[in-house]
């Protein structure tokens, strides 16, 4: 049976040079980029009201001032960021005191899991759904089929696509994440440092935005920084940790920073750094919640943490979606009132603004627990 | 060994009767050492003592489970609930850990808890005549689905730094390496001449013959999940500490790499034949395989088909070796 | 054969009997349950999975199992948008080859297990990981969309009164349990269920079927892949992930035996329903998503437990 091992080694082989002449992944999609100016104006913000391309519940009963039922699917539970916003939601829902709010989602961050979740809602009757999409466009029938049965959709963290919802909360601009953490990148490791990220996977839809983003910003602005790879890690926290330590064993002295895309990829790729005795030597830059990184910040491990408050984001979602169901909401507003965050901007017709990206350093990470 | 093998006597140690016993191992050991020296060349960075260290301990824990799981499937059995198992004690041990339990207690307390969960399967494989594969999948859905409802989601922080077994280190190497190299020569020792141990190899074998020489199958069933109970409470352990947090959703696909693993390893998932060794090198062939194709810069679209292909390539071999005996 | 008809018929009942009190249970639980509206918007959720357990009544009944179904069911959608998109071929031709690739890497699965003698768990485990991957790889994370509005008649609309791809799974299921029940291939599977070396020295095509069944299997992962793509408008290479577990769950409930030898495409076809019952009941009446998988895991436990002690004690 020798001819069965060759065969084996033959398309082992095979594929491995398939593997090889690809070219490089580096994590980004191929959608047209807006990279913010170098200066440090111009954070967030400065886009257009625009015209309302949200979708509109059919029928929707008029509940305005009366108890309600929703629900909100995130992409998954289970991890630190999405706890963070279901305690947003939450949150927002005592205060409004006449909203039952119910966080329920896959374990995994699977959309056929999510369509299924949202569909058995949709059947069980709630008033309002929010979500943070999976997939924009896959997540969109069952979204529409929401709208027309009177229910009312608000997005946040994850768009879907604009006429399956009636508004999306968005955390901050894509230009605006992708420059906050270069900028942060460069001032860590210099104007030429090398550095690799470490994201989610290949189809999640806002790290590859962010990452497209970063590109163009750092070409604008930083042109002699070097990009050196981009790994997946899934939402897994030990995969996390194996690539980023793999990186730092494959580049060793080359790699100067790296780039955590998600709220688990962060902690993982500190907690790499710090078992590796890099401290100090490999920097960290991302998005996390700051419970997660507050062990590597007191080090001095990471300098600093980039993020959105996601319990904000939660909170202005619900306020969102209760001023919607109640009628006080409508297409055409350019702003919102969100209970404590106060007037939020309404941007790209549909889009509700939560502001700035937040950095957390040591000076502020203690005074935030989520 | 098969039943046949352990009937006749041991004849003096030539090459053949090792190769023949040991084959796949071998396979393993000789793609490990093709794969070291190939991309060592390619990247010398790949033979640094960091990166071989990572190699070693980046799969420990999924090799210690998969000890438990070869005795397992050599008995004939299986269990693909074992990723969820490692993910509830895992939870288990962090939050007696934060409570301020003794840490001796953390870290045996869920290995005694993973005895008990295994041996109920156990229970249900042999008296109830439920096959493995069915009580497990039920059990698998159980435990998921426990664990979030009893943690909500939340992750564990804040461990205590005396609990973080996975962390302390011996001259040098983590302490994951040393648990991973003794159980496993402890184990394949025991399976090879202690009396249990041969029993698990008849019961898989041929469990008609087992009962006829008067082997007690439903209790031995019941042992080899309890023992198995165990290892995966040990790999649980060196799972939560690796890192500061514990995440409270399972790892996905955790259950199918531990039993890949005892199966490139070798143990035949027709029972009876099989050793943990060949696991164990199974699991740090996988944490090679990942770590090499990241410095080999294979594209990250093709990484999964080509460590499909090499598990597939890994079977075919195994079965080639197997006709020409 | 009397004795297996009747401890057949007797899980089939037993089953029967259990998916009456689950959905009466869960009926009274909320209203919202027991509608014409819920019912059929079930039948169209549990379409795809329903499809792909068909294929494997027959596989698991030889003893073998398919773990490879929701990578082979990732591999088809993501192959739809590309002959389609890229290689740009009309739509309806795109929609044949994707399934038909699915054929041929179900047969691969079995040429892998009848060529090669690996056991189908090992075979197909290899290929749930080599067929991902083979998604992902061509994928390369982009997505297809912008279909035709009559491609989602497939599976967003209705035909005549009830979703597309209920009648679809109801005519496939009719066809199964003809071909299992009533003809001669379908007396071989059991053969080679009950005893394969048997079977091979009685002149059975042992092989052959195999190959039928697994290149099936395939298949109908495909169109299963299709109706999805359907369904939801756009292609992932992430899709069908965890689909193996589900089938073989709906399978096994369903009285079919792990071991070969046992098992009845009704048998598929209430655990399939009870399965589903369960999911959507239990979301309905409150029940968050971690609590509907203990449940359903229980069940599983629970009604294969039953249905040996009633057996073993009705058994002579």
């Amino acid at each position: 049976m020798y001819r069965t091992m060759v065969l084996a080694l033959g398309l082992t082989l095979g594929t491995g040079t398939i593997a090889l002449a690809d070219s490089p992944w580096t994590g980004g999609d191929n959608l047209p980029t807006s990279p913010l100016a170098c200066d440090s104006s111009g954070g967030g913000g400065g886009a257009a009201a625009g015209n309302y391309d949200g979708g509109q519940p059919t029928g929707a009963p008029d509940l305005k001032g009366k108890p309600v039922k929703v629900v909100d699917v995130p992409k998954l539970i289970g991890i630190g960021y999405f706890n963070a916003t279901s305690k947003g939601i939450a949150d927002a829902a005592k205060e409004l005191g006449n909203v039952d709010a119910k966080t329920d989602g896959p374990t995994q961050a699977n959309i056929d899991q999510q369509i299924t979740f949202i569909d058995n809602y949709i059947t069980s009757g709630v008033n309002g759904i929010l979500f943070s999409a999976n997939d924009p466009v896959a997540i969109a029938p069952v979204l529409k089929k929401a709208l027309s049965k009177g229910i009312h959709v608000v997005g946040y963290d994850a768009n879907s696509q604009p006429d399956a919802r009636e508004w999306f909360v968005n955390q901050a601009q894509f230009n605006g994440i992708g420059k906050a953490m270069v900028d942060d990148m460069a001032k860590e490791i210099g104007e030429d440092g090398a550095f690799a990220i470490v994201t989610s996977t290949f189809t999640t839809p806002n790290q590859a935005r962010w990452i497209s983003e970063m590109a163009a910003y750092q070409a604008k602005c930083h042109p002699k920084m070097k990009w050196l790879e981009t790994v997946e890690a899934q939402e897994d926290n030990n995969l996390s940790f194996n690539q980023a330590t793999t990186l730092i064993n494959k580049y060793g002295d080359d790699l100067k920073g790296i780039f955590g895309m998600t709220s688990v990829a962060t902690p993982a790729s500190a907690e790499a750094v710090t078992q590796a005795n890099k401290c100090g030597k490999i920097a960290v830059v991302g998005l996390a919640t700051p419970n997660a990184m507050k062990p590597y910040v007191a080090k001095d491990c990471v300098k600093s943490v980039v993020l959105w408050n996601p319990v904000d984001l939660g909170y202005a979602a619900m306020y969102v979606l209760r001023a919607a169901i109640d009628g006080d909401l409508k297409p055409g507003a350019t702003s919102v009132k969100a209970g404590k965050l106060g007037e939020l901007q309404i941007i790209n017709g549909s889009e509700v603004l939560l502001g700035a990206p937040t950095t957390f350093t040591k000076d502020n990470i203690n005074d935030f627990d989520f | 060994m098969t039943l046949q093998a352990l009937a006749r006597p041991v004849p003096a140690r030539s090459w053949r009767v090792v190769a023949e016993s040991y084959g796949q191992e071998l396979v393993i050991l000789g793609a490990l050492i093709v794969l070291f020296v190939g991309v060592g060349l390619y990247n010398p960075r790949f033979l640094s003592s960091t990166n071989l260290t990572s190699v070693f301990v980046g799969n420990a824990f999924i090799a210690i489970a998969a000890i438990g799981m070869s005795m397992v499937i050599i008995s004939g059995n299986i269990d693909v609930s074992v990723g969820s198992l490692i993910g509830v004690l895992g939870t288990i041990a962090g939050t007696l850990a934060v409570n301020g339990y003794p840490i001796i207690v953390c870290w045996l307390v869920p290995i005694l808890i993973g005895v008990v969960i295994n041996a109920v399967v156990g229970v249900l494989v042999a008296y109830a005549r439920i096959p493995s594969i069915v009580v497990t999948l039920g059990m698998l859905s159980i435990l998921k689905g426990g664990l979030i409802s009893a943690t909500g989601g939340a992750w564990i922080s804040n461990l205590p730094p005396e609990f973080m077994l996975a962390q302390f280190r011996l001259f040098g190497l983590p302490s994951s390496i040393y648990f991973m190299v003794i159980l496993t020569v402890a184990a394949a020792l025991w399976m090879r001449y202690s009396t249990f141990g041969r029993t698990i190899y008849a019961i898989g074998g041929n469990p008609e013959a087992a009962r006829v020489t008067g082997i007690r199958i439903e209790r031995s069933v019941v042992a080899v999940f309890a023992i198995h109970g165990m290892f995966a409470g040990i790999a649980a352990i060196l799972f939560a500490t690796q890192l500061q947090v514990i995440q409270s959703t399972v790892p996905p696909n955790l259950e199918l790499t531990v039993i890949t693993a005892s199966v490139v390893g070798g143990v035949s998932i027709l029972g009876g034949t099989g050793t943990v060794i060949g696991s164990t090198l199974a699991a740090i062939l996988f944490a090679a395989i990942g770590s090499s194709l990241v410095f080999l810069n294979v594209s990250a679209y093709w990484l999964r088909a080509v460590q499909g292909l090499m598990i597939l390539a890994t079977v075919l071999a195994d079965m080639a070796r197997r006709r020409r005996i | 054969m009397t004795a297996a008809l009747d401890r057949v018929l007797r899980h089939e009942s037993i089953l029967g009997l259990l998916l009456i009190a689950t959905l009466a249970v869960l009926a009274g639980q909320s209203e919202a349950f027991f509608t014409a509206d819920n019912l059929l918007n079930q039948g169209r959720l549990m379409a795809e999975v329903g499809l792909v357990t068909l294929p494997m009544t027959f596989v698991i009944i030889t003893g073998g199992i398919d773990l490879s179904v929701g990578s082979i069911f990732g591999l088809c959608c993501i192959l739809l948008g590309v002959f389609w998109q890229k290689v740009g071929m009309p739509l309806p031709v795109a929609m044949v080859a994707a399934i038909l690739m699915g054929g041929v890497a179900g047969l691969g699965n079995g040429i892998i297990i009848t060529r090669f003698k690996v056991p189908p768990l090992i075979a197909t485990l290899a290929t749930l990981a080599l067929y991902r991957g083979l998604a992902e790889g061509i994928a390369q994370a982009r997505s297809v969309r912008g279909y035709p509005d009559w491609f989602f008649q497939l599976g967003q609309y209705d035909f005549l009164g009830a979703p597309t791809q209920l009648w679809i799974l109801i005519a496939l299921f009719i066809a199964a349990a003809f071909v299992l029940g009533m003809t001669t291939f379908g007396r071989t599977i059991y053969a080679i269920g009950s005893n394969e070396v048997a079977a091979r020295f009685s002149g059975l095509k042992v092989d052959r079927a195999k190959l039928v069944i697994y290149g099936t299997s395939g298949l109908i992962s495909g169109l299963a892949a299709v109706i999805f793509v359907s369904r939801v408008s756009t292609t992932r290479s992430d899709m069908g992930t965890g689909l193996e577990l589900d089938v073989i769950t709906a399978v096994v409930l369903g009285g079919t035996s792990i071991f070969g030898g046992r098992g009845t495409i009704i048998g598929t076809g209430l655990g399939l329903i009870l399965m589903q019952a369960l999911k959507n009941g239990l979301a309905l009446a409150g029940v968050k998503g971690d609590g509907t998988i203990v449940v359903i895991g229980a069940v599983l436990i629970a009604a294969i437990l039953i249905g040996n002690l009633l057996s073993r004690n009705g058994d002579g």
